[in-house]
């Protein structure tokens, strides 16, 4: 977009000779000022810095065009799955519609392999964790049968 | 980074470039690149001068003069010079991508 923009307004290209309704440098140089403003390059800078500066300034917009694309992308992605995860509440003749849960969490927008394997050990974790708390009630509830069962014995034993 | 040139003259560095302000200076002064073919007695010593605008804006033109009449290589100088100060405006655009449709030229020399 911005080297269309900017491409426009130039009125020589490829070398052709100036007539007399040709623009001078200075206009052409305020003809696409207000472009350059529009992309964050400083007055200052446009006039009096480096003139190659402009280039690096139409590279860091189409940069942040893309980043912000990508983001709006994600974002549709995250209304997208939540629209999935709550479409049984949506269904009308569904006797108990049970919505899925949201992911909880983000995703990984950066692939890196530390990244990878700390999602991986955190998951290993919680599923550790939840195996250990099943094991601990179920210890609970096993040790509280067997002293049931141990208190019945020697009250039977008791009465005979 | 921008075109420049440099070069020592009685023990001061100096460095020629072009800004967008340095090039609409010099057409307020009335200079017009296209009459380097035309005029070049006058344009191109009015073109060195105005390399100098960027950098050394307040070093007198009789300086400016003695310089130029002891550079070497004209020639060269002078497309370096119009190389540069056409520069401020071929940085405001992109080049076209090459791709079909698009007309190649070859130079002779």
């Amino acid at each position: 977009m911005g080297s269309e923009l900017v491409g426009d307004s130039l009125p020589h290209r490829g070398g052709g000779s100036m007539d007399s309704t040709a623009l001078s440098y200075t206009e052409v140089f305020y003809n696409h000022l207000p472009y350059y403003l529009a992309i964050g390059m400083p007055n200052d800078l446009f006039w009096n810095g480096d003139c190659r500066l402009t280039e690096s300034y139409r590279k860091a917009y189409e940069i942040k065009r893309k980043q912000l694309n990508q983001e709006l992308w994600l974002q549709g992605m995250y209304f997208y799955e939540a629209l999935c995860d709550a479409s049984p509440l949506l269904q009308p003749f569904a006797k108990k519609p049970k919505p899925l849960p949201y992911p909880s969490e983000p995703y990984a927008i950066t692939i890196k392999k530390e990244e990878i394997e700390e999602k991986q050990r955190r998951q290993e974790q919680l599923k550790y964790e939840k195996a250990k708390a099943k094991m601990a009630s179920w210890a609970v509830k096993t040790n509280a049968q067997l002293a049931v069962r141990a208190g019945k014995e020697v009250n039977d034993g008791q009465h005979h | 980074m921008a075109k420049t040139i440099t070069f020592n003259f009685e023990g001061t560095e100096y460095t020629l470039e072009f800004t967008r302000a340095s090039v609409a200076t010099l057409e307020k002064q009335g200079f017009n690149i296209n009459d380097i073919a035309d005029k070049p007695l006058t344009t191109l010593p009015a073109l060195f001068a105005g390399a100098f605008i960027a950098h050394h804006r307040f070093v007198k033109r009789e300086v400016i003069d003695r310089i130029f009449e002891k550079i070497t290589n004209k020639k060269d100088l002078v497309m370096k010079l119009a190389e540069m100060y056409n520069e401020t405006i071929e940085s405001l655009v992109d080049e076209p991508e090459e791709s079909e449709g698009k007309l190649e030229w070859v130079a002779s020399w």
